[in-house]
């Protein structure tokens, strides 16, 4: 009865490989990057409300952020190794990529982050040093258009590609397409002379030879949806969804005056609307962010106040999850034009960024037509950078992860409503304070970073270096 | 089968008679009397003197004298007394008996199973050891052994849960222990698959110094559990025990005033819980309201349950009053517990055996919810040769159920579904029916079918099934080869295969998502085989030395695999076959090999039968380690010495022993992070994990653990001391331990900087230390031939403090060095002044406070149990307390029903005036009205200047509770508790009237468990140590009746 096996041959674990392909890494990495629908970001951007308590999201309550992108990074860092040992420029470009999107990601978060000695677990570092955002911001820069030229026609296959199926090209219209966002979202420091961000952002806007941009909503960093268990949309079927969220106030009187068609499918009549014809605006109201909880789910109990479009829980593929889109980039070279960054009419980038999107809602170029003619919506240089940045607000509304927010951050545009039910004292936060767990394992060095951005003190009003004029 | 009956009727009818008429009226003429004395010549009060065959007896007096009449001079004086050997006198023509009783050694030197199951004298024994009987786990009878065993065992604390077919929670000295079965470990850890009936005893080692020969897995003590043989002579048993459930000790109570809504509104629509259904909350308008307007007399609204107006399609209002006051207690039923064993044993000089068949039925709180536990077990021993003996044991165990219910906090909870989330205006008798007519098979009828699941439909249509098919047994060969030397062999094993299914039907709701309807089926089989072999010598020196040495061997393999599969959606309703989804399939499947090599040896020196030196020492070579960290060794060494042989203790104190041992005990496993028991053998291979499968491509993930590729095992050193004591003739003894346990070189998860690419490193590192007392004290106040009583008490405490953390840090996570490891941290509090008062800000709203706070230490300061056995004739009289004092425990039920409104404390003028659209809630608090306060990175205040005024600012009483979950409370509470466990009366049959039946034994017993609780908190038992929404606690009471012939 004795069963003697040998030690070593209990060594080899069955459930698990010690090695791993880079495009089955890739698969890991895309369906993390890509999934960017998030309903807080549409809290703090007064575009949804919740009704189940007073959300730190909708109130501007809330402290700490988390560091769990490192785990994304740490992926990436294995696609690195990968690339390197298959010899493959295209994985390296893609992790180059990748690296670069979720490190921008922390440090609009935080502020300075590890980036340099980050992800080092393996090498020993397990206590990594901030980085500055200013250097962050340079290196990542750098990354980017490295990534770009690694990626030639004969950069090695990319294989377990689920978003472009191994188009080269489409790979590096998504990098300098994500470039232009990097740039523009440092646009209060036009000034800075070390960066250049004018002649970065114009270097690559005028050579699409060299540096191809987004053509058109085919070429989306789109992570599309399956009805398949796992890959669905992931508020398919979301109670909370379906019963809690609904319509801002702002948000819904800005479509209703602009005459805007993306209102009847990004919110349902309300309960005194539901006779209503569909396309009927009167139907439709939004309650505001910023009034106490009570009088909005009193409002609602009485039949006042639209939910969500119920394709956002009820269809399992709904609309693909974009990294980025083309309306993003048109809106963002628009607003490039504006400033007198790139040549070109601001007008011209405007029009194409609301057709983008509208085709991307499933509008009729006709509706976008009627939509476009209207006056709320002309485009006058006055009123330019307004224009263009509401318009980006509606166009992100359930997508591309934090950028409505960012955006406003940066520009004030459009303005989030504040009132005496605001949790923050400081008003709309500005940042995160860094995750408890630094606090007992890296002290040292968060503090520091702390000492040399804001005195010291972690807080969510302190304004980081993206933010200072 | 006719003369059963009859001699059943006619025992009932005796005993009866015997209860009315205990004193037999016969006539008495002669007087016996007469002196006991003891070895020394001394007077021995309170020595029971009992006429052979009667109930007619008496005691000693303080001078050791008695004095009885009796009639029948042919018959005998029995004299017994504890600590002392029974003498039997008969009468004959003496008017004058005087005895001297003779010590009984064997008392005091009672056997017991110990490491590898090797039998020892008590004595001899360097650590501390308590055996509990097997009679104490069949009379008031629990669904599983280890719950029977709370509040016997001096250091073993047992949280017991609320809820069917869940494991109690057992640890030993703070760590859970090895169960071994007939000498087999048993490291599944299948509470439920040991049949009660068949166990002789339990010894429980209490630390790695007894259990140290077991290797790794004794690290944390052992519960030694033997089981029954046959004895000499045919004996056929029945033991059947029936427990109801009547009663409920602690069931929560919620507030029947405000219905279902939200800001004092309701109007159901279409059951989605959005617009005018107020989001599923319970703070809806007031119930009962009078309208003389209406045809009911109260104000009416649209519901669930109203009918339509054919020609409008609407809803008709109905009355919206508190139908549902008594919902709680109306779903759930009368649980019941019917235990039924019938054993049959044998045996002679070669040899004997048992054969024994049990049947466990529980019926759940829940309606269709129950578990079946079968058990057939063989035993024997027989001698082959007079060189050759054998023993061996065979259980076949079937724990089975179609349903059993789910209890997490969620949707699946059907607490979550009755006593959070259900207003009274709903009654869930109403619910019984619950297909929505028409659409049966896709849509349940609820008055919410977005959150919540009517439990009815859950109960009968949501099914969790659960078979599992246990083989246990072991064969032991023994050889003595010659008068010193002896050679054993035994192999064991535990098997299993375990079917586990969850029927899904559609429109179930769960936790965020409505099913599409699925099947889950997971199937798991285990093998684990245990192989020793061992040389035992045993030799007497001469010169009172005598010396016992053993070496040996062992082998354990342990193969696990499992593999699971689930639809995507049903396609036809109610079907549940993998072959019904909708879309593809999903599974897994794992797995795994373990095995340990083992070489010990032992050797015992004793001299005079009173000092005892133990040496032993074990190397392994484990599987789960690195190869070239594989093998290890540990040793152990304890000294056990009779003192009172040696010097003279003063009159009442017969006997002092004390023992103290040091042991060192290494162990190659690595435990998963969450401290779960489901031990990975591969965990210190770093490799790649299965990632999402995106469109049929799969992918692969690195996983945040990164493993030191050099770990080694990690080491406790146990150390104990204590003293065994006895006084006044074994009337009352004390057992006083201490022990310190310095566990170091751990296999811990190291949590790292995040930024680091990693969460947590895997090396060897902190140290822990765990200590306590354990104290014993086993009482008989009185002893007399008819009356006894005696007292079991235990009390113990518990701590473990880190003694050191990692790379020189001067701390390990939120506690410092030198600190108690269990203290609670809660991130989620509000910001306080320092004294203690909540701060409000500008919104009239507590503020969130962004460190983490101590809320209290999660283990009690101290258990303890009282076990009392009071004998009266033919009456046996048994009570049990125990309880934890001190520990603090989260009450998620608590906390829960504040924020969805449910709670009755919420019924107040706040929450009319909120109805009313008033906000007037101003919270006991502060606001800041100026100064400034500075933390350190931990939160401790550097400086404060801070002023404060007391809060003005009013909020809406219903907006504060669902926004704060009323942070009134901070919902930790203090867990202590005592309870009245067990409470039993059992009655024998006359000794008299079984001579003429054919019955050698009988008793029926009334029994109950459970029956009374001591306790601080509401709503919840805290015996079950945590509160995820707990099943109502329940009174268990019943009878046993025990016949053997």
């Amino acid at each position: 009865m004795m069963a003697c096996e040998s030690f070593e041959d209990l060594q080899l674990d069955p459930n698990r490989p010690v090695q791993a392909e880079p495009s089955l890494l890739l698969t890991a990495i895309e369906v993390d990057a890509f999934s960017t629908v998030q309903v807080s970001a549409a809290l703090a951007s007064r575009q949804l409300i919740f009704t189940n308590s007073a959300s730190d999201n909708q109130y501007y309550g809330w402290q700490r952020a988390s560091f769990a992108d490192y785990d994304q990074l740490r992926q990436v860092a294995k696609l690195t190794v990968e690339a390197e040992r298959t010899s493959n420029d295209s994985y390296k470009a893609l992790s180059l990529f990748f690296r670069s999107y979720y490190i921008i990601k922390l440090t609009n978060t935080f502020g300075d982050i590890p980036f340099t000695e980050s992800t080092k677990g393996e090498a020993g570092n397990f206590k990594p040093e901030y980085d500055t955002q200013e250097s962050i911001f340079i290196q990542v820069l750098s990354d980017l258009k490295t990534a770009n030229s690694l990626l030639t026609a004969d950069s090695g296959d990319i294989l377990g590609d689920i978003i472009y199926q191994g188009n080269i090209l489409k790979w590096k219209k998504l990098i300098n397409s994500f470039s232009l966002r990097v740039l523009m979202s440092m646009s209060l420091k036009e000034n800075n002379s070390v960066i250049d961000i004018k002649g970065k952002f114009a270097e690559i806007f005028s050579n699409p030879e060299m540096f191809p941009l987004f053509e058109s909503n085919m070429d989306n960093g789109a992570l599309q949806y399956l009805d398949v268990e796992g890959n669905r949309y992931p508020f398919f079927n979301s109670n909370d969804l379906r019963t809690a969220y609904y319509m801002e106030k702002s948000f819904v009187d800005k479509l209703k005056r602009n005459r805007d068609p993306r209102l009847f499918v990004y919110a349902d009549r309300d309960n005194n609307g539901r006779q209503l014809q569909e396309t009927n605006p009167v139907a439709y109201n939004g309650l505001e962010g910023a009034a106490p909880l009570s009088e909005n789910t009193n409002l609602i109990l009485s039949g006042t106040g639209s939910p969500i479009d119920s394709r956002y829980y009820n269809d399992p593929i709904n609309q693909p999850s974009l990294l980025m889109g083309y309306p993003e980039l048109m809106l963002t070279l628009a607003e490039a034009a504006y400033r007198g960054w790139i040549p070109g009419d601001a007008e011209e980038f405007y029009r194409e960024g609301i057709r983008a999107s509208m085709e991307f809602n499933n509008i009729s170029p006709h509706e976008t037509e009627a939509y476009l003619d209207h006056h709320m919506n002309s485009y006058v240089t006055a009123e330019g950078l307004r224009l263009i940045l509401e318009e980006k607000h509606t166009s992100l509304f359930m997508n591309s992860g934090w950028e409505s927010f960012y955006n406003q951050r940066r520009t004030g545009i459009p303005e989030l409503s504040l009132s005496n039910q605001i949790i923050n004292p400081g008003g709309i936060p500005k940042r995160w304070m860094y995750p408890q767990e630094e606090i007992q394992l890296n002290l040292q060095n968060m503090n520091e970073a702390l000492q040399r951005q804001f005195g010291g003190q972690d807080n969510v009003n302190a304004v980081m270096w993206l933010l200072r004029q | 089968m006719k003369n059963f009956y009859n001699g059943v009727l006619l025992m009932v009818i005796m005993s009866l008679l015997a209860l009315i008429f205990p004193e037999h009226l016969l006539a008495q003429n002669v007087t016996v009397s007469g002196t006991v004395i003891d070895e020394d010549g001394n007077p021995i009060p309170g020595v029971s003197v009992l006429l052979k065959h009667s109930s007619t007896g008496v005691v000693t007096d303080l001078e050791g004298k008695y004095s009885l009449a009796v009639m029948d001079l042919s018959n005998s004086l029995l004299f017994s007394y504890i600590g002392y050997l029974s003498v039997e006198e008969v009468i004959g023509n003496r008017n004058i008996i005087d005895i001297q009783l003779i010590p009984d050694i064997k008392d005091l030197e009672s056997i017991v199973v110990t490491a590898l199951g090797v039998e020892k004298n008590v004595k001899s024994l360097g650590y501390a050891v308590q055996e509990v009987a097997g009679e104490k786990f069949t009379k008031a009878r629990e669904p599983n052994l280890i719950n029977s065993l709370t509040g016997q065992v001096a250091g073993l604390q047992i949280n017991n849960s609320t809820a069917l077919f869940q494991d109690p929670q057992i640890s030993l000295r703070g760590a859970r222990p090895l169960i071994v079965i007939d000498g087999i470990p048993s490291t599944e850890n299948d509470f439920w698959k040991i049949n009660a009936d068949d166990v002789g005893s339990i010894n429980v080692l209490k630390g790695a110094t007894a259990s140290a020969l077991y290797g790794a897995i004794g690290k944390n003590g052992a519960l030694m559990i033997t089981t029954k043989r046959g004895s000499e002579g045919t004996r056929v048993e029945i033991n059947s025990s029936t427990m109801f459930q009547p009663s409920y000790l602690v069931i929560p109570t919620v507030q029947t005033t405000y219905g279902n809504g939200d800001n004092g509104q309701y109007a159901y629509v279409d059951g989605s819980g959005s617009g005018t259904e107020g989001f599923g909350w319970i703070w809806g308008p007031r119930l009962n309201q009078i309208d003389p307007s209406t045809p009911s007399g109260f104000v009416e609204r649209p519901q669930y349950n109203s009918p339509i107006d054919p020609e409008t399609g609407q809803r008709i209002p109905i009355p919206f009053i508190s139908r549902g006051a008594d919902n709680i207690r109306n779903f759930f039923q009368q649980g019941l517990i019917s235990t039924n064993n019938v054993n049959l044993t044998s045996g002679n000089e070669q040899g004997n055996y048992r054969i024994s068949a049990s049947h466990i039925y529980q019926k759940g709180l829940v309606p269709n919810t129950e578990l079946h536990n079968t058990s057939f077990s063989v035993a024997g021993s027989y001698r082959l040769s007079t060189k050759i003996s054998a023993d061996a044991s065979m259980t076949y165990n079937r724990q089975y159920t179609e349903n059993f219910p789910e209890t997490p906090y969620g949707p699946e909870n059907y607490l979550y579904n009755l006593v959070l989330w259900t207003g009274t205006d709903v009654d869930v008798r109403d619910l019984k029916e619950y297909w929505v007519p028409g659409r049966e098979g896709f849509q349940q009828k609820h008055f919410n079918n977005s959150y919540y699941n009517n439990p009815y439909f859950q109960a009968y249509e949501y099914l969790r099934g659960y078979h599992k098919d246990n083989t246990y047994g072991q064969i032991k060969l023994d050889y003595d080869a010659t008068e010193n030397l002896k050679f054993t062999v035994r192999t064991g094993m535990n098997v299993y295969a375990l079917e586990r299914t969850d029927k899904e039907p559609k429109s179930y709701v769960k936790y965020g998502r409505v099913s599409r309807g699925n099947f889950y089926i997971n199937n798991s089989a285990q093998l684990n085989m245990n192989t020793d072999l061992f040389l035992s010598y045993s030799k007497n020196l001469g010169n009172n030395f005598v010396i016992n040495a053993n070496a040996g061997g062992s082998n354990r393999f342990i193969r696990f695999r499992s593999e699971s599969l689930n639809t995507d959606g049903l396609a036809i309703p109610n079907f549940y076959n993998v072959a019904n989804s909708e879309q593809p399939l999903s599974g897994s499947n794992s797995l795994t090999r373990e095995q340990v090599n083992s070489a010990f040896g032992t050797v015992d020196i004793e001299f005079m039968n009173a000092l005892f030196l133990t040496v032993t020492g074990r190397n392994d070579w484990v599987s789960t380690l690195p190869v070239s960290n594989n093998s290890f060794f540990y040793p152990s060494i304890t000294f056990a010495g009779t003192i009172s042989d040696f010097l003279d203790f003063p009159r009442p104190i017969d006997f002092v022993k004390v023992r103290t041992g040091w042991s060192r005990v290494s162990d190659g496993r690595i435990r998963p992070a969450n401290g779960s028991n489901a031990i990975n053998p591969y965990s210190h291979i770093q490799a790649f994990n299965p990632g999402v499968v995106w469109g049929g491509n799969p992918s692969l993930i690195f996983p945040s653990a990164l493993i030191n590729p050099d770990i080694q095992p990690e080491t406790s050193d146990s150390y104990e001391i204590g003293i065994d004591t006895k006084f006044l003739r074994g009337r009352l003894g004390l057992d006083l331990t201490y022990y310190r346990i310095r566990d170091f070189n751990n296999l811990i998860s190291v949590p790292v900087s995040q930024a680091s690419g990693f969460t947590t490193r895997l090396e060897n590192g902190a140290e822990f230390t765990r200590k306590g007392w354990e104290l014993m004290i086993n009482a008989t106040p009185i002893l007399r031939n008819d009356f006894s009583w005696n007292i079991n008490l235990n009390w113990s405490t518990y701590q473990r403090i880190l003694s050191e953390s990692f790379d020189g840090s001067d701390r390990f996570g939120n506690i410092l060095v030198g600190e108690r490891t269990d203290q609670i941290f809660s991130a989620s509090q509000y910001q306080r002044t320092p004294d203690n008062r909540l701060i409000i800000g500008q919104n009239g709203y507590p503020i969130r406070d962004p460190y983490q706070r101590m809320m209290g230490f999660t283990n009690p300061k101290y258990i303890f149990g009282i076990q009392n056995t009071i004998n009266y004739k033919n009456v046996t009289l048994g009570f049990g307390f125990d309880g934890r004092i001190g520990g603090t425990i989260y009450s998620q039920t608590h906390e829960k029903m504040w924020w969805g409104g449910t709670h009755p404390g919420s019924v107040n003028q706040f929450r009319e005036d909120a109805n009313n659209g008033l906000a007037t809630y101003v919270a006991d608090g502060v606001v800041v009205t100026g100064g400034n306060v500075s933390f350190d990175a931990f939160g401790n205040i550097l400086e404060d200047s801070r002023t404060y005024a007391e809060n003005e600012n009013a909020v809406n009483y219903i907006d504060w509770n669902k926004t704060t979950l009323n942070a009134e409370y901070t919902h930790f509470f203090d867990a202590s508790f005592v309870k009245l466990r067990e409470l039993s009366l059992t009655y024998h049959l006359q000794a008299a009237f079984l001579n003429r039946s054919f019955l050698q034994n009988a008793s029926i017993s009334l029994v109950g468990r459970n029956l009374m609780l001591w306790s601080n908190l509401e709503d919840i038992d805290p015996d079950s140590g945590v509160d995820n929404l707990q099943t109502p606690s329940v009174r268990n009471i019943g009878f046993n009746i025990n016949l053997s012939f």
